[in-house]
């Protein structure tokens, strides 16, 4: 019989809190219900870092090497809880923080939207409740210093130690921050925040983050302009190949324009887009040629990359990434700034910036989507549907959709050029995470992908196989549009790893590449399911 | 005894007031935090399918209507419903509905008794015979409105003490007070039953322990209702340390977090109040930040804050 696990058991270091047998998680229909377990840490692995919440590693606490780095350990943690509930340290989410910590009453309505929940089999550590209850008794503990009676009536025993940080920072880790917890909550408590805060008191106060999202991150975008890596000198190389690359398609030379001052419009997409998807980027190009905007890219620090992963785990990051890509646009003169197809950079930049950027910086920042819809709809476009006669569905990501509630605009379009689109269930703004969330698609730390690919994307791809269950032949191919790069980085992973492409014809890619697809006068198809 | 019982309710209801007052200050007073918006939202006019501005060219510095009645009455049905807990958990629903009934009852009760007292006071008679109607309305009201409260909050805090228990889920994550807060409610519903049924069934002493109040000549009443207002006057003092304040701030949390979707336009009073909290200073250890400096500051800080 298993012991159930308790909040109690997150400062025991005796054993390892969840175990992921395959046989436990939540069942895919055949043939996608073969069980595969999750790759084993390494010795050297388990001795270095913080492993025992379920035998996994998402950022890699290291452990500390004598018992006064514990201490420290803890002060620093103390110190920076600290903070978190001031004004001055944190104006940026006191308000949200203090209702979700004052007033769950933990009655568990928000436990079955938790698709990571789900897709674990129900795995106590995390439920959305859990890691919250453990903040709340340290801040019961050791903030409010509770006494002894008070502490047992209010349940907040606790033992700050090394395992329970490192525990919870991890934990912090294994929720997509997709909000379909805080989404049913009868009392406006949002759980997936308390995840994003605490990750930001490790961030901000102790140093600690996953390195992809930190060090590689929002640090490598500042420094050398992109999150990829990418200087604005490889840039100029890479648009060089996409012109050259949208001749070769279409038989047309179009100019991408780069730093065009005084264009109406600078356009910025998610970096990751150029070297792991151009054909996007290339496919915005030709609409655009095709609509007659006068618009132009950034080779400005920054300016080319739209991601913003500071907006997951670090408040001043996220400001200092946000202003960078307004002060890009206002040396170009732009009287407006379009995101891409990128999910979160159109909350960072359209929804969380909103309330930072001021004054001259304030330019205005909208998402391609309407605009796209209109051309579509319009009637201006010469299209051809029956150029993309496949079966399409299409996600929705969490950060465009339920969290700044562009849910149409997309849907119009696909309706125009897609004669065979069919919704998942549930979609718009009850839609699923795909698990990639929060940053999970570009976290690669140890054996995390795994755990992605296992369980926060699990409930996507149970979706995707439903969506197109009355098509199983893998002869048909099938396509899973996803306008957001982070997204469509987890779906490729999610169908390499369920081999739904060998199975079923599954495919995925973005919106703009089906509307290309469908145009009139495109001379071969824009689609050319290849795998890259 | 009767200064004692007008005194303990006059201050029960003062501190009540007073510690939610200061709790609602507190709460409104933090700062205006960056947006945090979650869909649907209630005034939008898309708000069926989770629609906002964001869906059309210029949306966010366009003129736009915002119906806000639709959001209030959004969040009044749910109060008299519990409809997320009716659709995601009906076991648990029938437990917390009479619960919660009999707590938003007891409330009126008390405010309805308060009015009838000053109808009395006013020459209108309170009784089911009652030449006045206001004086049969207040009559009716006030009994219906004591003995639903009292028995559905009965049935009510044994209901969801025994949920707790008995689901896992929720047992897990209780904690003492729970209980102790279903045994202190479920003993000031008892003892209102327990006065109504054997002391004072058409309350018209309870009524008149009112006037008392009111006219501050406190009277004397059965040692039952003298139990029952004890208790009922110790939980109001009891409810600010709890939960309870969720009933409010739920309001709060909708209306000025998840709906909070107003923009800021360049020129504008939130533009300014976001300026002057830019203005103050960050204290964070990390060593990307500049520990001292204003978030201003730290923004300006080139290359990430990387040495």
């Amino acid at each position: 019989m298993k012991t159930r696990i308790s909040v109690k058991n997150m400062a025991k270091p005796d054993r390892q809190l969840a175990t992921l047998e395959p046989s436990e998680l939540m069942p895919l229909p055949p043939p996608y219900d073969e069980p595969r377990p999750i790759g084993e840490l390494s010795d050297e692995q388990k001795a270095r870092y913080e492993t025992s919440l379920d035998g996994v590693v998402a950022v890699g606490v290291r452990k500390p090497q004598s018992p006064a780095e514990e201490e420290a350990f803890c002060r620093s943690f103390l110190s920076g809880l600290k903070k978190l509930l001031t004004k001055e340290n944190n104006w940026t989410f006191l308000q949200p923080l203090m209702h979700s910590l004052d007033y769950c009453v933990k009655c568990q309505l928000c436990s079955d939207s938790c698709p990571a929940y789900l897709a674990s089999g129900k795995k106590e550590i995390y439920r959305p409740t859990f890691r919250p209850e453990v903040l709340r008794r340290i801040i019961n503990k050791y903030l409010k210093k509770e006494g002894g009676l008070l502490r047992k009536l209010t349940g907040s025993d606790i033992e700050l130690n090394f395992t329970l940080l490192a525990r919870l920072e991890e934990l912090a880790h294994r929720c997509t921050l997709c909000r379909r917890c805080a989404q049913v909550c009868p009392l406006g408590v949002d759980n997936a925040l308390i995840s994003r805060e605490i990750r930001k008191l490790f961030s901000q106060e102790m140093g600690i983050a996953a390195r992809e999202l930190h060090e590689l991150g929002t640090m490598q975008q500042l420094k050398v302009g992109s999150s990829t890596g990418i200087t604005p000198k490889a840039l100029a190389n890479i648009i060089a190949f996409m012109e050259d690359d949208i001749e070769e398609k279409t038989g047309r030379r179009i100019k991408i324009p780069v730093d065009k001052e005084g264009a109406d419009a600078l356009l910025v997409h998610n970096a990751g887009e150029f070297l792991a998807w151009p054909e996007n980027p290339e496919a915005f190009a030709i609409l655009f040629d095709a609509m007659g905007i006068d618009w132009t890219l950034s080779s400005d620090l920054v300016g080319y990359d739209a991601v913003n992963y500071g907006i997951w785990y670090d408040d001043v990051q996220a400001a200092r990434v946000a202003v960078r890509h307004a002060e890009a646009a206002r040396r170009l003169k732009v009287k407006k700034i379009y995101v891409g197809e990128c999910g979160h950079a159109h909350k960072a930049l359209l929804v969380i910036a909103d309330r930072i950027l001021t004054g001259d910086l304030n330019i205005p920042r909208e998402s391609f989507l309407p605009m796209m819809e209109q051309f579509v709809t319009s009637g201006k476009a010469k299209l051809d549907p029956s150029r993309n006669n496949f079966p399409v569905t299409l996600h929705d990501p969490c950060n465009m959709v339920r969290l700044m509630g562009v849910v149409e605009p997309q849907r119009k379009i696909l309706r125009a050029v897609c004669p065979d689109f069919r919704e998942m269930t549930p979609h718009g703004v009850e839609n699923y995470c795909c698990g990639g969330g929060s940053g999970f698609a570009i976290m690669q730390s140890m054996n995390f992908p795994d755990w992605r690919n296992a369980v926060s994307g699990r409930m996507k791809m149970k979706q995707i196989i439903e969506a197109f269950a009355d098509t199983p032949d893998p002869g048909v191919k099938k396509y899973v549009c996803a306008p957001c790069s982070n997204c469509k980085g987890l779906l490729r992973d999610l169908i390499v790893y369920h081999r739904a492409w060998e199975k079923s014809g599954i495919y995925y890619g973005g919106l703009v590449e089906l509307v290309v697809n469908a145009m009139a006068d495109m001379k071969k198809p824009y689609i050319d399911w290849e795998w890259h | 005894m009767s200064i004692f019982l007008a005194i303990l309710t006059y201050f029960g209801y003062v501190f009540v007031v007073t510690m939610y007052t200061v709790k609602a200050v507190k709460y409104l007073r933090r700062p205006r935090h960056l947006r945090w918006d979650l869909y649907p939202v209630m005034h939008e006019e898309r708000y069926r399918y989770g629609g906002s501005y964001y869906e059309d060219i210029g949306g966010a510095a366009g003129a736009r209507k915002k119906h806000r009645l639709r959001g209030i009455l959004f969040l009044l049905k749910e109060y008299v419903t519990m409809g997320e807990y009716f659709k995601r958990r009906k076991t648990y629903w029938l437990a917390l509905y009479p619960w919660h009934v009999g707590f938003m009852l007891i409330i009126a009760f008390h405010i309805f008794t308060f009015f009838a007292a000053v109808v009395m006071l006013a020459g209108v008679p309170v009784s089911a015979g009652s030449p006045f109607a206001a004086g049969r309305i207040f009559y009716y009201v006030v009994l219906f409105m004591g003995v639903v409260s009292f028995a559905s909050g009965i049935v009510g805090s044994i209901g969801v003490a025994v949920k707790r228990l008995t689901a896992s889920d929720l047992r897990d994550y209780a904690t003492p007070q729970n209980y102790f807060t279903y045994a202190f409610c479920l003993a000031v519903f008892l003892s209102g039953f327990y006065a109504w049924y054997f002391v004072d069934p058409t309350f018209s002493e309870y009524r008149q322990f009112w006037v008392g109040l009111i006219t501050w000549k406190p009277i004397m009443v059965a040692p039952a209702a003298t139990l029952h207002i004890v208790l009922f006057d110790l939980f109001l003092i009891y409810l600010p340390f709890t939960r309870s304040m969720h009933y409010i701030t739920r309001i709060f949390a909708f209306l000025f977090i998840r709906w909070d979707d107003e923009p800021n336009l360049r020129g504008s009073r939130l533009e300014s109040r976001l300026m002057s909290q830019l203005g103050q200073k960050v204290t964070w250890g990390a060593a990307h930040i500049k520990s001292g400096g204003t978030w201003a500051d730290q923004v300006a800080e080139q290359n990430g804050g990387a040495p």
